[in-house]
């Protein structure tokens, strides 16, 4: 399971499909782009499996929900987990 | 009353003595110096600012004086004092006057945190200002002398000020910083443009400054909005071409040329954040500086 980190350490804007993410707790500020953005705001949201943010993900692009794209929807998350955005619940 | 109001010798005198309080944009200056190319860079480009008689208080005390070892006799060098302190190593005395130029921008680049303090060009028509953030070498502070000298209010050649509390522009018009071909290219783009000698072999090459309009320091104290922020790039023989960037990429790179974006924390994201929302963002590439006039002209504001 994963969720975000701690209460209002995130602060998020977007322009059309493009996000800019402030961490407070870090002091950094990332540039993501919609899928990861999507993620991150569903596990602002709660904390969730692969699984279940791998089918939220697909349903939003309209993709096959398969085992390559389970894939990257794992490295999605672990590219959030390496930003210190999300963290293991 | 404005510096032009004392004659060389008694700016050279108060210099040499108690110093002068001068006003740029919100800052007050005490500049104390017995520096004669320091009074001479003053007189020439800051005869149209506000001189303050009765100063109890300045934001900023600064001193330029020799240090106080045996090459004052040989190879005499500068010191910039802040609050008596030394924050800079000691530079040929020949550079005293950029040397003062430079100190001054360090000054409020390390101490007003009440402003998101970005390095910029901002210029401003019909109450719209055009941020133009960019590294040293892209051509800025070129363009930024070629619009103020084309009918643009300048508010700043290198330090962007935006006001965390409201997310105003605030303008500190203070002399143009020209390097190396731009010199010669400004002064021939507007030969009427008044310039400072030229000091050579300084850490960026050939510096001279250029005199802001009086008109720009006359309305110092109006502050207006982002419209656009530009990323203006030399190339040289390119045509001059206005490419729509994204607003999210806009934020990383200007986030880039910030200088205290880190320290503000939340109120920095939420600052730029509003800069942002309010602006469009180009990249600028140009070559001939009419063309990048005229393409300046016809910019469109965003629609509210």
């Amino acid at each position: 399971m994963w969720q975000a980190i701690s209460g209002d350490a995130l602060h998020i804007r977007f322009w059309n499909d493009e996000f800019v993410v402030y961490n407070s707790l870090s002091g950094d500020t990332h540039l993501l782009g919609a899928s990861a953005a999507h993620i991150l705001l569903k596990l602002q949201h709660t904390a969730s499996d692969v699984a279940t943010l791998a089918a939220s993900l697909a349903s939003l692009m309209q993709a096959e929900m398969d085992d390559e794209f389970l894939s990257q929807t794992e490295q999605l998350l672990a590219g959030l987990g390496k930003l210190a955005l999300i963290e293991h619940s | 009353m404005n510096v032009s109001a004392l004659t060389h010798s008694e700016l050279g005198f108060r210099l040499g003595k108690a110093g002068i309080f001068i006003q740029t944009g919100s800052f007050i200056t005490h500049l104390q110096t017995s520096i004669p190319g320091v009074a001479e860079g003053i007189g020439l480009l800051y005869a149209d600012y506000p001189l303050l008689e009765q100063a109890d208080f300045a934001d900023f005390h600064v001193s330029l004086a020799p240090p106080r070892n045996l090459r004052r006799w040989f190879k005499p060098q500068v010191l910039f004092f802040f609050d008596g302190h030394p924050p800079f190593k000691p530079l040929p005395l020949d550079q005293a006057f950029p040397m003062f130029e430079w100190g001054l921008n360090w000054c409020v680049s390390s101490q007003a945190n009440r402003y998101l303090i970005i390095h910029a060009a901002v210029v401003e028509k019909g109450g719209h200002a055009a941020i133009l953030p960019a590294p040293p070498g892209s051509g800025k502070s070129t363009l930024c002398a070629a619009l103020v000298n084309r009918g643009w209010r300048l508010l700043s050649d290198e330090l962007a000020l935006v006001r965390v509390s409201d997310g105003k522009i605030v303008p500190l018009p203070r002399p143009v910083s020209l390097k190396n071909e731009s010199i010669d290219i400004i002064q021939q783009y507007e030969p009427d443009a008044v310039l400072s000698r030229k000091v050579s072999d300084t850490m960026k090459g050939t510096v001279a400054h250029m005199k802001v309009p009086a008109e720009s320091i006359a309305r110092a104290a109006e502050t207006c909005r982002a419209a656009w922020v530009i990323f203006p790039k030399y190339q040289a023989g390119a045509a001059a071409r206005l490419e729509a960037l994204p607003q999210a990429r806009a934020f990383m790179r200007v986030a880039d040329n910030a200088f205290n974006y880190s320290l503000l924390g939340v109120k920095g994201f939420e600052a730029m954040a509003g800069l942002i929302d309010a602006s469009l963002c180009y990249d600028f590439t140009y070559s001939v500086l009419d063309e990048a006039i005229e393409t300046f002209a016809v910019l469109k504001p965003p629609a509210i």
